[in-house]
Protein backbone atom coordinates (compact mmCIF):
# COMPACT_ATOMS: atom_id res chain seq x y z
CA UNK A 1 0.00 0.00 0.00
CA UNK A 2 1.33 3.32 -0.85
CA UNK A 3 1.68 5.74 1.88
CA UNK A 4 -0.91 8.36 0.12
CA UNK A 5 -3.09 5.44 0.24
CA UNK A 6 -2.59 4.78 4.16
CA UNK A 7 -3.16 8.73 4.58
CA UNK A 8 -6.55 8.52 2.49
CA UNK A 9 -7.28 5.69 4.29
CA UNK A 10 -7.02 7.39 7.66
CA UNK A 11 -9.07 10.18 6.40
CA UNK A 12 -11.78 8.36 5.60
CA UNK A 13 -11.85 6.60 9.06
CA UNK A 14 -11.86 9.92 10.87
CA UNK A 15 -14.67 11.14 8.55
CA UNK A 16 -16.70 7.70 9.29
CA UNK A 17 -15.87 7.94 13.13
CA UNK A 18 -17.41 11.25 13.51
CA UNK A 19 -20.56 10.11 11.35
CA UNK A 20 -21.17 7.57 14.20
CA UNK A 21 -21.67 10.87 16.58
CA UNK A 22 -24.98 12.21 17.27
CA UNK A 23 -27.42 9.40 18.86
CA UNK A 24 -30.09 7.98 17.22
CA UNK A 25 -30.77 9.50 13.65
CA UNK A 26 -33.31 11.85 13.36
CA UNK A 27 -34.88 10.36 10.05
CA UNK A 28 -34.55 12.34 6.89
CA UNK A 29 -32.24 14.56 8.94
CA UNK A 30 -28.86 12.58 7.23
CA UNK A 31 -29.41 10.26 4.41
CA UNK A 32 -25.71 8.97 5.50
CA UNK A 33 -26.79 8.77 9.36
CA UNK A 34 -29.93 7.37 8.29
CA UNK A 35 -27.97 4.40 6.13
CA UNK A 36 -25.81 3.45 8.52
CA UNK A 37 -28.59 3.53 11.14
CA UNK A 38 -31.71 2.26 9.14
CA UNK A 39 -34.96 1.54 10.96
CA UNK A 40 -35.83 -2.19 12.02
CA UNK A 41 -39.41 -1.36 11.76
CA UNK A 42 -40.86 0.01 8.93
CA UNK A 43 -44.42 -0.39 10.04
CA UNK A 44 -45.68 3.11 10.97
CA UNK A 45 -48.10 1.47 13.88
CA UNK A 46 -44.84 -0.42 14.83
CA UNK A 47 -43.03 3.33 15.86
CA UNK A 48 -43.14 2.89 20.11
CA UNK A 49 -41.60 -0.67 19.45
CA UNK A 50 -39.02 1.66 16.98
CA UNK A 51 -37.86 3.81 19.15
CA UNK A 52 -37.86 1.62 22.14
CA UNK A 53 -35.41 -0.92 19.71
CA UNK A 54 -33.39 2.03 18.63
CA UNK A 55 -32.43 3.16 22.11
CA UNK A 56 -31.92 -0.33 23.24
CA UNK A 57 -29.68 -1.09 20.17
CA UNK A 58 -28.00 2.15 19.12
CA UNK A 59 -25.06 2.32 21.40
CA UNK A 60 -24.18 -1.20 21.26
CA UNK A 61 -23.96 -0.47 17.17
CA UNK A 62 -21.91 2.38 17.57
CA UNK A 63 -19.46 0.73 19.43
CA UNK A 64 -18.94 -2.38 17.02
CA UNK A 65 -18.93 0.06 14.38
CA UNK A 66 -16.32 2.22 16.18
CA UNK A 67 -13.90 -0.95 17.22
CA UNK A 68 -14.28 -1.88 13.42
CA UNK A 69 -13.11 1.62 12.25
CA UNK A 70 -10.70 1.60 15.13
CA UNK A 71 -8.80 -1.28 14.84
CA UNK A 72 -8.44 0.11 11.01
CA UNK A 73 -6.57 2.99 12.19
CA UNK A 74 -4.43 0.83 14.45
CA UNK A 75 -3.10 -1.26 11.69
CA UNK A 76 -2.24 2.03 9.74
CA UNK A 77 0.52 2.95 12.25
CA UNK A 78 1.97 -0.42 11.91
CA UNK A 79 3.00 -0.71 8.06
CA UNK A 80 6.65 -1.56 7.66
CA UNK A 81 8.20 0.38 4.57
CA UNK A 82 8.89 -2.35 1.62
CA UNK A 83 10.58 -1.79 -1.91
CA UNK A 84 9.39 0.91 -4.33
CA UNK A 85 8.19 2.96 -1.25
CA UNK A 86 5.24 0.88 -0.27
CA UNK A 87 4.17 0.01 3.06
CA UNK A 88 3.33 -3.50 3.82
CA UNK A 89 0.76 -3.99 6.44
CA UNK A 90 -0.20 -7.43 7.79
CA UNK A 91 -3.36 -8.22 9.31
CA UNK A 92 -4.35 -10.97 11.68
CA UNK A 93 -7.89 -12.81 10.86
CA UNK A 94 -9.62 -11.00 13.10
CA UNK A 95 -8.16 -7.91 11.88
CA UNK A 96 -9.14 -8.32 8.38
CA UNK A 97 -12.94 -8.70 9.14
CA UNK A 98 -12.47 -5.61 11.22
CA UNK A 99 -11.00 -3.82 8.23
CA UNK A 100 -14.05 -5.14 6.15
CA UNK A 101 -16.66 -3.78 8.43
CA UNK A 102 -14.98 -0.89 8.40
CA UNK A 103 -14.40 -0.26 4.47
CA UNK A 104 -18.52 -1.44 4.48
CA UNK A 105 -19.49 1.62 6.45
CA UNK A 106 -17.28 3.80 4.83
CA UNK A 107 -18.48 2.59 1.45
CA UNK A 108 -22.01 2.91 2.64
CA UNK A 109 -21.40 6.22 3.26
CA UNK A 110 -19.66 7.36 0.16
CA UNK A 111 -22.34 5.58 -1.85
CA UNK A 112 -24.91 7.77 0.04
CA UNK A 113 -23.01 10.78 -0.90
CA UNK A 114 -22.33 9.93 -4.65
CA UNK A 115 -25.94 8.43 -5.03
CA UNK A 116 -24.30 4.91 -6.36
CA UNK A 117 -26.13 2.47 -8.11
CA UNK A 118 -25.69 -1.26 -9.37
CA UNK A 119 -25.25 0.07 -12.67
CA UNK A 120 -21.57 0.86 -13.12
CA UNK A 121 -21.60 5.03 -13.22
CA UNK A 122 -19.58 6.55 -15.90
CA UNK A 123 -18.50 9.97 -15.92
CA UNK A 124 -16.47 12.31 -17.46
CA UNK A 125 -13.09 13.04 -15.63
CA UNK A 126 -13.98 16.89 -15.03
CA UNK A 127 -17.29 15.42 -13.63
CA UNK A 128 -17.55 16.74 -10.10
CA UNK A 129 -17.99 13.18 -8.61
CA UNK A 130 -15.19 12.14 -10.86
CA UNK A 131 -12.56 11.84 -7.82
CA UNK A 132 -15.12 10.28 -5.48
CA UNK A 133 -16.24 7.43 -7.73
CA UNK A 134 -12.55 6.42 -8.83
CA UNK A 135 -11.84 6.42 -4.45
CA UNK A 136 -15.30 4.31 -4.67
CA UNK A 137 -13.51 1.72 -6.63
CA UNK A 138 -10.62 1.68 -5.19
CA UNK A 139 -12.07 0.88 -1.58
CA UNK A 140 -14.81 -2.09 -4.14
CA UNK A 141 -11.68 -3.61 -4.97
CA UNK A 142 -9.67 -3.37 -1.47
CA UNK A 143 -12.62 -4.79 0.45
CA UNK A 144 -13.68 -7.35 -2.07
CA UNK A 145 -9.86 -8.45 -2.08
CA UNK A 146 -10.27 -8.93 2.32
CA UNK A 147 -13.50 -10.75 1.80
CA UNK A 148 -12.59 -13.00 -0.70
CA UNK A 149 -9.47 -13.76 2.06
CA UNK A 150 -12.34 -14.46 4.29
CA UNK A 151 -14.36 -16.56 2.38
CA UNK A 152 -11.78 -18.94 1.78
CA UNK A 153 -10.91 -19.06 5.48
CA UNK A 154 -14.07 -19.89 5.84
CA UNK A 155 -13.95 -23.17 3.72
CA UNK A 156 -11.21 -24.40 4.71
CA UNK A 157 -11.07 -24.06 8.49
CA UNK A 158 -9.87 -27.49 8.66
CA UNK A 159 -7.33 -27.79 7.06
CA UNK A 160 -5.60 -24.68 8.86
CA UNK A 161 -6.08 -27.22 12.28
CA UNK A 162 -3.76 -29.67 11.42
CA UNK B 1 -54.83 -7.32 13.51
CA UNK B 2 -58.21 -6.73 15.54
CA UNK B 3 -59.35 -3.06 14.90
CA UNK B 4 -59.30 -1.03 18.15
CA UNK B 5 -61.40 1.79 19.25
CA UNK B 6 -59.82 4.88 21.51
CA UNK B 7 -60.09 4.22 25.10
CA UNK B 8 -61.93 7.62 26.65
CA UNK B 9 -60.23 6.92 30.18
CA UNK B 10 -56.94 5.35 31.20
CA UNK B 11 -56.81 1.56 31.49
CA UNK B 12 -54.19 -1.02 31.43
CA UNK B 13 -54.14 -1.69 28.07
CA UNK B 14 -53.39 -5.45 27.34
CA UNK B 15 -50.40 -6.38 25.67
CA UNK B 16 -51.08 -6.74 21.75
CA UNK B 17 -48.59 -9.35 21.38
CA UNK B 18 -51.00 -11.30 23.42
CA UNK B 19 -54.51 -10.95 21.92
CA UNK B 20 -53.35 -11.50 18.25
CA UNK B 21 -50.55 -14.86 19.77
CA UNK B 22 -47.02 -15.14 18.89
CA UNK B 23 -47.73 -18.15 16.26
CA UNK B 24 -47.52 -15.98 13.58
CA UNK B 25 -43.34 -15.14 13.67
CA UNK B 26 -41.84 -12.15 12.44
CA UNK B 27 -39.60 -12.27 9.58
CA UNK B 28 -35.95 -10.33 9.03
CA UNK B 29 -36.10 -8.91 5.68
CA UNK B 30 -32.71 -8.29 3.99
CA UNK B 31 -33.10 -5.89 1.23
CA UNK B 32 -31.14 -4.97 -1.96
CA UNK B 33 -28.66 -2.40 -1.57
CA UNK B 34 -26.04 -1.26 -4.72
CA UNK B 35 -22.82 -1.06 -2.25
CA UNK B 36 -22.68 -4.18 -0.36
CA UNK B 37 -20.82 -6.65 -2.73
CA UNK B 38 -21.73 -10.38 -3.05
CA UNK B 39 -19.45 -11.92 -1.64
CA UNK B 40 -19.84 -9.69 1.26
CA UNK B 41 -23.48 -10.75 1.86
CA UNK B 42 -22.42 -14.83 1.92
CA UNK B 43 -19.65 -13.94 4.21
CA UNK B 44 -22.30 -11.82 6.48
CA UNK B 45 -24.89 -15.06 6.25
CA UNK B 46 -22.43 -17.19 6.90
CA UNK B 47 -21.19 -16.24 10.15
CA UNK B 48 -24.20 -14.44 11.67
CA UNK B 49 -26.54 -17.24 10.65
CA UNK B 50 -24.46 -20.34 9.99
CA UNK B 51 -25.90 -21.02 7.04
CA UNK B 52 -23.72 -22.82 4.76
CA UNK B 53 -22.26 -21.35 1.65
CA UNK B 54 -24.53 -22.78 -0.53
CA UNK B 55 -27.59 -21.83 1.08
CA UNK B 56 -26.05 -18.24 2.39
CA UNK B 57 -25.30 -17.90 -1.40
CA UNK B 58 -29.29 -18.47 -2.49
CA UNK B 59 -30.50 -16.06 -0.01
CA UNK B 60 -27.88 -13.03 -1.63
CA UNK B 61 -28.84 -14.08 -5.13
CA UNK B 62 -32.95 -13.72 -3.86
CA UNK B 63 -32.01 -10.16 -2.39
CA UNK B 64 -29.90 -9.63 -5.25
CA UNK B 65 -33.22 -10.38 -8.04
CA UNK B 66 -36.21 -9.77 -6.35
CA UNK B 67 -35.13 -7.11 -4.21
CA UNK B 68 -35.38 -8.70 -0.53
CA UNK B 69 -35.32 -11.94 0.89
CA UNK B 70 -36.49 -13.68 4.63
CA UNK B 71 -32.92 -15.01 5.89
CA UNK B 72 -34.51 -15.50 9.62
CA UNK B 73 -37.45 -15.47 11.75
CA UNK B 74 -38.57 -16.14 15.25
CA UNK B 75 -40.72 -14.61 18.27
CA UNK B 76 -40.05 -10.36 18.45
CA UNK B 77 -37.23 -10.54 20.44
CA UNK B 78 -34.80 -12.78 18.51
CA UNK B 79 -35.88 -10.77 15.18
CA UNK B 80 -35.02 -7.40 16.77
CA UNK B 81 -31.74 -8.98 17.70
CA UNK B 82 -30.80 -10.52 14.30
CA UNK B 83 -31.83 -6.78 12.57
CA UNK B 84 -29.01 -5.32 14.71
CA UNK B 85 -26.35 -7.80 14.05
CA UNK B 86 -27.07 -7.13 10.37
CA UNK B 87 -26.75 -3.62 10.51
CA UNK B 88 -24.06 -4.20 12.35
CA UNK B 89 -22.65 -5.47 9.61
CA UNK B 90 -23.97 -3.04 7.56
CA UNK B 91 -26.69 -4.83 5.68
CA UNK B 92 -30.19 -3.14 4.97
CA UNK B 93 -32.47 -5.16 7.17
CA UNK B 94 -36.27 -4.56 8.65
CA UNK B 95 -38.65 -6.90 10.29
CA UNK B 96 -41.99 -7.23 10.16
CA UNK B 97 -44.76 -10.00 11.15
CA UNK B 98 -45.73 -13.07 8.99
CA UNK B 99 -48.81 -12.39 6.86
CA UNK B 100 -49.52 -15.73 6.48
Amino acid sequence: MYPTEVEVLRDLAGQLESMLEGGVPERGGDPTRDRLFPRAYLDPTEDAAETEWQGAVHEDLVRQKSAAVGALVDSLDTGTAKRKETLEIRLAPAAVEQWVSALNDVRLALGVVLEVTEDEIRVAPDDPRAAGLELYGWLTWLQGSLIEALLADMEAPAEEET
Amino acid sequence: MPETIEAPVEVDEPDIEELVGTDRPWLVIVWNDPVNLMTYVVFVFQKLFGYSLEKATKLMLEVHHDGKSVVAHGNREKAEMDVARLHAHGLWATMERDRA
